[in-house]
């Protein structure tokens, strides 16, 4: 459905701009170790009028002027519902998750579609789980996340269509930074909740199978499965778990390996995530 | 999709109980891994290239239909695609991939996927969820998109159209999963007559045009996926659960999973067991149990005991805040331990299991 409130860029029969002159390495193998997890940069309390809100930035490729993926995320409420609302004995949560318009390759709209639609639904049952909603009867919390550059803005992500895959490494991101701006907005948890990847990819050289956390869906030949999960760590428990794709019949790879290397990676990012918020306590106490 | 379910937090810590027991006693008097009685059938809208119509025990009904138009394929890098992967080739000295491995590049966007759910808007995010749940499951074994490819210039798009025709008294899941595969099954495309990267010529003739998924030939090895919902309470786990039983459920998780069948061996007489599951996607479902209303244990009811002893209801309001106490609901809190959804899959994969009798079940439809 069209939006008519706004004048908006043309309907889509534009195309993005083709540069030659770029260097044509579309072989770009991936350098960490299987088991790493890409550097992350997160702050929170960036938006002093939100309740809490947080900055995450995920580092891009060595050697790439190509971007990594940068979120914000802010937390408004708990505040009173509208009048006109229907008695909730809980915290009612809602979550929007939206793309900026020049985050991705191709122009996304003002309007959210249904991947953003989609993306907002799993991380509401991630952070769900994790936050103690009858502390805050009759009240509502809105989070908002929006990726202001996703990671296929290049070229070679739209040639190769991988952006798919993609779709798990945003949800993984957005519940990094929503599960920190929750923490900065003061709101009761039971838990941090950190998200990770983990995939099961097949690279050029043979054909081998591997496990690797944090995938980067262009640094490989072809992804055959990935799995995204909302992990509480005290807790040891899954708040949301997402998985897609094609597992061999035989062998070793199964899903609870896939699993638990996504929960191996969830658990590298809450300790991202603990460092910031302990970071912020001592620079307020001192 | 969070319905309010009319329940009193009595009512639920009594189905909750109920249902943890072993062997769990369902409302409905159903064991923990049968599925409601169903009726369906196929081949019932003549304007479709395919359709379906699936009716549950309890008097939900969805009806899919699958039309399919002919579209251009469009090169993401525009009318010089052709000249740059010439010149990216050329200039890199890599291959770039065989010509015959982009000869049949498919994409996922071929496959739209629309659900309409009485009473929701249609751009809710509930059904947004469902539609994108379903429309994942099907493109996941990336067989459906290849079957959509004609030539390098044209290809199929498919559009799927599921409309739930009763209100939604369960999460819908299963049965517009079960309607979808019917659906899918019984879709005819017209029979290709041109050759190469023409452009597609189709026989007229309706009777030559072959399924979609064909059932016999070599190319009878994929089917399209189905998704089931199962539920855990406590210790048990329960298949296809109804709306009270999925408002006392601790977590809930949709398993998408698709059969392939291995190819027999020539001339062996084996009775046909050839039947592979194998795991697609999985999804949490956020479980509507954690917007129930609470139990007051009465010994914390100032009506029920009539004393204001208030030190000791602040002492028991902090008590029952960490503790849950027996027979008082308490929504879930927390995510689910992995163990717990590990058994959910592996009841789900199990041979011979819930999804092997679904599918003998979808199996004795009548496609017409």
């Amino acid at each position: 459905m069209a939006d008519r409130r706004r004048i908006n860029g043309p309907g889509g029969s534009t195309l993005p701009p083709v540069y030659d002159d770029t260097e044509l390495d579309a072989v770009s193998l991936r350098q960490r170790a299987p088991d790493a997890i890409r550097p992350l940069y997160l702050k929170t309390g960036v938006t002093p009028s939100a309740s809490g809100s947080a900055y995450l930035e995920i580092e891009p490729r060595e050697g790439k002027h190509g971007s990594g993926m940068k979120l914000a995320c802010t937390v408004h409420g708990p505040r009173s519902l509208p009048r006109s609302a229907p008695f909730s004995p809980y915290m009612v949560l809602s979550t929007h998750v939206k793309f900026a318009p020049f985050a991705t390759k191709q122009r996304r709209g003002y309007l959210r579609d249904s991947s953003e639609k989609d993306l907002g639904t799993l991380l509401e049952t991630a952070l769900r789980g994790a936050m103690i909603a009858d502390r805050w009867p009759k009240s509502g919390v809105d989070v908002v996340v929006t990726i202001i550059e996703g990671e296929s803005t290049r070229q070679d992500a739209v040639e190769r269509r991988v952006e798919e895959w993609d779709a798990m490494n945003v949800l993984g991101g957005c519940i990094t930074v929503a599960s920190a701006a929750i923490a900065d907005a003061g709101i009761d948890c039971v838990d941090t909740v950190s998200g990770g990847v983990a995939a099961l990819v097949a690279d050029k050289d043979g054909g081998e199978l591997s496990m690797v956390l944090d995938p980067v869906a262009l640094e490989h030949e072809s992804v055959l499965a990935a799995c995204c999960v909302a992990y509480l760590p005290n807790r040891d428990e899954v708040t949301n778990l997402w998985f897609r794709g094609q597992l061999p019949s035989t062998g070793t790879h199964n899903y609870q390996t896939l699993v638990s290397k996504a929960v191996q990676a969830s658990k590298g990012v809450h300790g991202l995530i603990s460092a910031s918020l302990s970071e912020v306590i001592e620079n307020s106490q001192a | 999709m969070a319905q309010q379910t009319l329940l009193s937090p009595a009512e639920l810590a009594y189905l909750h109980s109920s249902l943890s027991l072993s062997p769990p006693i369902r409302p409905d008097g159903r064991t923990s891994k049968q599925f409601r009685p169903l009726t369906a059938e196929t081949g019932i809208l003549p304007g479709t290239n395919g359709s379906a119509r699936v009716c549950l025990a309890d008097g939900t009904e969805a009806i899919v239909g699958v039309k399919a138009e002919i579209e251009k394929t469009a090169d993401p890098l525009g009318d010089d695609g052709e000249r740059y992967r010439e010149y990216v080739k050329s200039a890199s000295g890599v291959g770039g991939g065989d010509a015959d491995e982009d000869r049949r590049e498919a994409r996922g966007e071929w496959l739209e996927m629309t659900v309409e759910i009485p009473g929701l808007r249609d751009d809710d995010a509930g059904t947004v969820f469902l539609a994108e749940l379903l429309r994942e499951a099907l493109l996941a074994d990336g067989e459906l998109a290849r079957k959509l490819w004609i030539n390098r210039r044209f290809h199929w798009r498919l559009y799927l159209d599921i409309l739930l025709i009763s209100p939604p008294l369960s999460y819908p899941l299963p049965l517009l999963s079960l309607t979808t595969h019917l659906a899918l099954l019984a879709t005819r495309l017209p029979r290709l007559k041109s050759e190469g990267d023409e452009d597609p010529m189709f026989d007229d003739d309706w009777e030559a045009a072959p399924f979609l998924y064909p059932r016999q030939g070599a190319a009878a090895g994929s089917r399209p996926s189905i998704t089931l919902l199962v539920v855990a309470v406590g210790d048990s786990i329960l298949f296809d659960p109804s709306k009270e039983e999925l408002a006392v459920a601790d977590s809930a998780l949709a398993v998408s999973l698709c059969e392939v069948r291995r190819e027999r061996g020539q001339g062996s007489m084996e009775v046909d067991s050839g039947r592979e599951l194998r795991l697609v996607a999985m999804r949490t479902i956020d479980p509507p149990s954690r917007l129930t209303p609470p139990g007051v244990p009465s010994t914390a009811n100032l009506a029920a005991s009539g004393t204001a002893d208030v030190p000791l209801q602040q002492k028991q309001q902090q008590t029952a805040d960490e503790a849950p106490q027996e027979g008082v609901w308490k929504a879930p809190l927390g995510g689910t331990p992995f163990a717990v959804l590990d058994s959910i899959i592996q009841a789900v994969l199990e041979k011979g299991g819930v999804a092997d009798e679904v599918l003998d079940g979808l199996e004795g439809v009548d496609l017409t």
